[in-house]
């Protein structure tokens, strides 16, 4: 009975869960796999060195050729992001308006469950799916130790959690949006605008000097604009993604015991 | 005895338009009561409300003696719940959706929902999208029976059922109420409300108009006689008299409705020669009709 709903969710959920997973292992290994293939190449070196524009458009933050600069360009700085924001704000815009606009929220608003139960076992699901993926994704990175792409396993894990933090907080403010408006559309339109936004302010902030004091307002930068594969994802960047997630969940939670269901 | 449903002043605005007006409703246990009303009354709102779907704008119900705002999660877990538009998770199959809600539910009584499921020949091997409007409504049924409930909320109930279903479905109702349990059905079929419902509510505009027990409502129907005499008369011959209404005449016919004492309307009518008289009964559908139409607004009894 207490994980009814999310079981429910995932059953749902799971060929697409399952296509984002392998669709992203495929990539992921097909990144790591060829990266001795370009370890010694001054050539990609040379795209963004010197050229910081251009190395802050593809969220580049050392060396092309370095493991961590080749993973980071390749997948943390973007693909992965994208991936499970897809997932994350595609599931939160549909957990709450989707299902009330599907006409489906009604029947399962008067088990004999309390609404704050019932958004639990939503957040719970979203964790659970962005949870797949970016174990999905650490692993092909820890897989990569075999091509070459030795990088600290605790970096790692820390960067790969800190965009766990990243897709469930647009996740979170797109089943916000969707709760307080009724409008599945509305949520994912601004979720996704949110993302960009945020992504845009990441990567020109180190190059556009207005922008600069402004970095600490992205989610991004404090999931992966900061050299976290490199270095780590510090204290402060989980306590700022986690303060965004609760503050959002709570927003949820008020906007949720208002809500007229159909 | 703790009336099933109980509202005082139970409003609902949207915007500036009022949904449900200051309604008072008192629903007593063990009875089919009819929640009539012509589109976009109020019905559906009003039920929402007592289940704690729709917030109320003021006012307060209560349902199976609890507050249903406070008390929604015990109100939930002892009532069963039939949308007027019925929407179920499409790729599911029947057999897993009844597996689900029971789970979700703490769990049923299997026996009585395998009781249900073959007293209304549900498919339960097909997933929701394939099935018929009927079929769905059959699983919606057996999802607000299985557990149980001491009161059913059911909003327009045997929509998409074939004739024999909606037997048995009436069949189930009065099973229901017999066992001491109370059926709070809205329907916008005046025929099944007659046959089925103790007592009726009619809400109209938000407000409810009258509210009494299908009995009383039949004795206060107008009967239509259809009336032939050797001459013609005028209709204001019976125009004038007690109780008599929507009097025509044309020609040696005349038509009129009535409420009254027939006494005095008999004596007129053979004072003038009559050849032919047709009573017909009490019709519930036109006195219906007429709340829907005609009456002012009348809170209470």
């Amino acid at each position: 009975m207490a994980t009814d709903i999310a079981r429910l969710d995932l059953h749902n959920r799971r060929r697409s869960l399952i296509g984002y997973t392998v669709g992203l292992a495929l990539y992921m290994l097909v990144i790591v796999v060829l990266y001795p293939a370009f370890k010694h190449s001054t050539e990609l070196n040379k795209l963004t060195q010197g050229n910081s524009a251009l190395a802050a458009v593809f969220g580049a933050t050392g060396t092309l050729t370095s493991p961590a600069g080749w993973v980071d360009v390749n997948a943390y700085v973007n693909f992965l992001p994208l991936i499970m924001l897809l997932l994350t704000i595609g599931y939160g815009a549909d957990a709450i308006a989707g299902q009330n606009e599907d006409g489906t929220l009604g029947l399962l608003l008067v088990l004999p469950l309390t609404r704050p139960t019932i958004l639990a076992q939503k957040i719970a699901t979203m964790i659970a799916q962005a949870l797949t993926l970016a174990l999905t994704a650490a692993a092909c990175v820890y897989i990569g130790r075999a091509f070459d792409v030795t990088l600290n396993p605790w970096h790692v894990a820390t960067a790969t959690l800190a965009i766990l933090a990243l897709s469930v907080d647009l996740g979170l403010i797109a089943l916000a949006l969707g709760t307080a408006t009724g409008s599945r559309g509305t949520a994912i339109g601004i979720a996704t605008a949110l993302a960009v936004g945020s992504y845009l302010l990441s990567s020109l902030a180190p190059v556009v000097a207005w922008l600069k004091p402004t970095r600490f307002a992205s989610l991004f930068y404090w999931a992966d604009g900061n050299h976290q594969l490199a270095q780590g994802a510090g204290l402060t960047s989980f306590a700022v993604l986690a303060a965004v997630a609760i503050a959002t969940a709570l927003a949820t939670n008020t906007a949720l015991r208002h809500l007229d269901v159909r | 005895m703790t009336n099933a449903i109980e509202t005082d002043e139970l409003t609902k605005a949207f915007g500036p338009t009022l949904a449900v007006d200051r309604l008072h409703l008192r629903v007593e246990p063990g009875q089919v009561f009819g929640f009539l009303g012509p589109n976009g009354a109020g019905k559906t709102t009003t039920i929402r409300m007592l289940l704690d779907l729709h917030h109320p704008s003021s006012g307060s119900a209560r349902v199976l003696g609890l507050d249903s705002r406070s008390d929604s999660v015990a109100i939930h877990a002892r009532c069963g719940y039939l949308p007027g538009e019925l929407e179920l998770y499409p790729r599911m199959t029947g057999s897993r959706l009844l597996d689900w809600f029971g789970s979700a539910r703490g769990g049923v009584d299997r026996v009585l929902r395998e009781q249900l499921v073959e007293r209304f020949e549900v498919d339960l091997d097909r997933r929701v999208h394939e099935l018929s409007k009927g079929n769905r409504q059959k699983l919606g049924i057996v999802l607000a029976f299985m557990h149980r409930p001491e009161l059913l909320v059911l909003d327009e109930p045997t929509s998409g059922l074939d004739p024999l279903m909606q037997a048995e479905f009436h069949r189930l109702l009065r099973e229901t109420v017999s066992e001491g349990r109370t059926v709070f059905l809205s329907s916008h079929e005046l025929d099944e409300v007659q046959r089925v419902a103790d007592r009726v509510a009619i809400i109209r505009a938000g407000r409810l108009v009258v509210t009494d027990t299908v009995e009383n409502l039949r004795r206060q129907a107008p009967q239509t006689m259809e009336l032939r005499f050797r001459e013609p008369v005028a209709a204001a011959v019976f125009a004038s008299l007690s109780g008599v209404q929507r009097v025509t005449a044309d020609g040696d016919r005349v038509t009129l409705q009535t409420t009254g004492e027939l006494a005095p309307l008999l004596r007129a009518i053979a004072a003038r020669d009559p050849v032919d008289v047709v009573a017909r009964h009490a019709d519930l559908d036109e006195l219906f009709l007429a709340y829907y139409r005609d009456l002012p607004n009348a809170d209470g009894n």
